[in-house]
């Protein structure tokens, strides 16, 4: 018996290997010309790693509708060299292991572009994968350092990256008059690195100083022990570099702690729900470093109120660095002519001045967005708005 | 320094309450109930909806409220937790430990995302809100609505025990706890017994969702992780299935979160809190006020 079940397992597992075997491939042909004038009247595949569950849940359907909404347009308008696009998401859960099996199960359906990424941590263990199948990646929120530092070929980053909000971040409290900043981060890929990236801007000379780097658990409700920490060294300004619902309860809590001096979050924490979290007493008056939402954006009312009838809800953030994020990989596929990795790569290398909400794009040599777009919003009447285009 | 132990008994409550359940069901049949941080989790989202339905109301209101929506949800999620053991756990409770224990993960899980289809991925916030303001205590910065909070889960804590120990219910939950089918010989309900035990400690937990929910104002679907695991660990510290040990439990551990974050930063605290965790199992593997149990053949 045992014997037995030992041989059917031999057997499964050769199986498996056979088949992961076909199925690369399956995606390196896919890669060539020849493979895609065979499968010319297939639609194009772009594949989008978001968080649906986990913590960071909230976020994925702002940027999957908004994609989807791109898909739809370029589709009502015949699609990208004659064949339709079609967006298929998969679910990372901000989570490096999820993600990884995500972006797997994209690579095995066989997608030519990927359009996702949100959550640092969780994206960086997709790059390989991507990279080693050949698809592009256009990453429309992560922003970490990190993947920069990866210096893949097929990487690129629509967001603005970590070290250019830390530069905003020190920029505008320093104009603040800022004088002891207390950083405050959850330990996470992203927000790790910004804090630490604004407090090696702020240890040079002149501006304000650092009190204090302080790491917090993510997913709890009662951060009045790290406040207290903070609260000893006496600052006037704090920055989180986390997400959005520990930074409603942290601003909450913060002004329940009795602090008077001014909070700012980065760009994760830029959210609705932070102000519902915090309460409005407790939100006014929050800085947020943030790249453009469409609450902040010129001329996209269109864009807003055609979304809003398609889905039935406000666009929120991220929603517009996903739409162009499909927007730019359907101009590529259409200037590199087919759907080859290494010509979509260089496609996408050669792009200048294609429009898009941040501007019209050109990347840097590292992939990264030109300039990076980071303006300072102030919660207002319960709304997140522009307090500074720190131009 | 008084601000720290303040931080760390108002924290140390929720845990203690959570952890009760815990204790009180490894007490009697010797599960890890896994799912139980997830009925605090569907206590918080029974408190929402309740105050949902119940409308907007006047901030006078809103203690009075709370109150009648604590007794309300701490009903209601003690029924779920008695659905869940007559669901879930009964049936396997002659079967091996190790199936019992898979399907308290597999029952959390299905809680959580159950939750998580039926409200959303979103994290809700609570329409009534103990804000308040502060007052002085011993140099503490203490609200008044922490007192409330910190009163009723002390009030809970102080029924229950009187329950346990004193009415007859409560010698029917030790009975069964010291043996069984000794119990079930001496006319004992054993199953009602047990659904009882579920029943009381999935409305504590329910009763610390809604507490949380309404001081915190953010609920989510994942809530319940995190400080299940939190609380259990709290229950084996104080000795799990002892209920004034686990109350002692819980208000130690978040004594030692609040001076792991002060003395070695936020970063440190959980190797902290953990790390004086296992030093002091390895010195008294049964807990605070746990007893040694000798193996009986």
């Amino acid at each position: 018996m045992r014997k037995l079940y030992g041989t059917a397992l031999t057997a499964v597992m050769a199986s498996a290997a056979l088949l992961t075997a076909g199925c690369g491939q399956g995606l390196l042909g896919g890669g060539d010309d020849a493979g895609s004038g065979e499968k010319k009247d297939q639609p194009i595949m772009l594949g989008m790693l978001i968080p649906q569950s986990g913590s960071e849940a909230a976020i994925g359907p702002y940027m999957s509708n908004a994609a989807q909404m791109a898909v739809d347009e370029i589709n009502a308008k015949g699609g990208v060299l004659g064949r339709k696009l079609e967006l298929k998401t998969a679910d990372d859960a901000c989570d490096p292991q999820t993600a990884a099996a995500g972006a797997n199960k994209l690579v095995t359906a066989g997608v030519d572009v990927s359009v996702g990424g949100y959550c640092s941590g969780a994206t960086l263990p997709t790059l390989p994968i991507f990279d080693k199948a050949g698809v592009p990646m256009i990453i429309p929120v992560a922003n970490s350092q990190e993947l920069v530092d990866q210096k893949l070929k097929n990487v690129f980053l629509i967001n603005g990256t970590g070290g250019q909000q830390a530069a905003a971040a020190a920029a505008w409290m320093t104009k603040e008059g800022a004088a002891k900043v207390a950083l405050m981060h959850d330990n996470t890929s992203y927000s790790k690195d910004l804090a630490v990236r604004t407090q090696k801007l702020l240890d040079e000379p002149g501006g304000p100083e650092t009190a204090i780097l302080e790491a917090v658990t993510p997913k709890e409700s009662d951060y009045s022990a790290n406040i207290n920490n903070v609260l000893a060294k006496k600052p006037d300004y704090v920055y989180w570099t986390g997400y959005f619902q520990e930074a409603g309860l942290l601003a909450r809590q913060f002004r329940q702690a009795g602090y008077k001096g001014k909070i700012m979050v980065g760009d994760g924490s830029v959210s609705p729900k932070l102000i519902e979290i915090a309460g409005a007493e407790a939100a006014a008056g929050v800085y947020a470093t943030m790249t453009q939402t469409p609450e902040t954006l010129q001329g996209a009312e269109t864009w807003i109120a055609d979304y809003k009838k398609k889905f039935g809800s406000d666009p929120g953030p991220y929603s517009n660095q996903s739409y162009d994020a499909v927007r730019l990989a359907a101009e590529a596929i259409t200037k590199a002519g087919g759907t080859d990795g290494q010509k979509i790569v260089a496609a996408l290398e050669a792009i200048d001045g294609f429009p898009m909400f941040s501007g019209p794009l050109k990347f840097t040599p590292e992939h990264t967005l030109s300039t990076g777009g980071f303006q300072i919003l102030v919660v207002k009447d319960g709304a997140f708005a522009l307090q500074d285009a720190l131009q | 320094m008084s601000q720290l132990v303040w931080n760390g008994l108002f924290v140390g409550s929720f845990y203690a309450l959570v952890a009760l359940g815990y204790s009180m069901v490894y007490g009697i049949i010797k599960l890890l109930n896994f799912a139980h941080g997830d009925l605090y989790m569907l206590g918080a989202f029974i408190g929402f909806a309740v105050l949902g339905a119940a409308g907007g109301v006047s901030a006078a209101m809103a203690l009075p409220l709370l109150l009648l929506v604590l007794v309300l949800t701490m009903g209601v999620t003690g029924l779920a937790g008695v659905v869940l053991e007559r669901v879930a756990y009964r049936r396997l409770r002659g079967a091996p430990r190790l199936s019992l224990l898979i399907t308290a993960v597999g029952a959390s899980f299905a809680l959580e995302y159950g939750m998580r289809a039926a409200a959303g991925a979103d994290p809700r916030v609570y329409p009534v809100r103990l804000g308040g303001t502060s007052l002085e205590v011993l140099g503490a910065r203490v609200t008044l609505q922490q007192l409330a909070l910190v009163a009723v889960a002390v009030l809970l804590m102080i029924g229950l025990n009187l329950l346990v120990t004193r009415s007859r219910e409560g010698r029917a939950m030790r009975a069964v706890a010291l043996d069984p089918r000794a119990a079930a010989l001496m006319g004992i309900d054993v199953d009602a017994v047990i659904s009882r035990t579920f029943f009381l400690g999935s409305a504590l937990a329910g009763a610390a969702g809604v507490m949380a929910g309404a001081h915190y104002g953010k609920i989510d679907f994942m809530m319940g992780f995190l400080i299940g695991l939190k609380a259990f660990t709290a229950a084996v510290i104080g000795g799990i299935g002892n209920i004034p040990g686990t109350m002692l439990g819980g208000l130690l551990l978040g004594l030692l979160e609040s001076f792991g974050t002060f003395w070695l930063g936020g970063e440190w605290r959980d190797v902290f809190a953990f790390g004086v965790l296992i030093l002091f199992l390895t010195v008294r593997p049964t807990g605070l006020l746990g007893e040694r149990v000798t193996e009986r053949v």
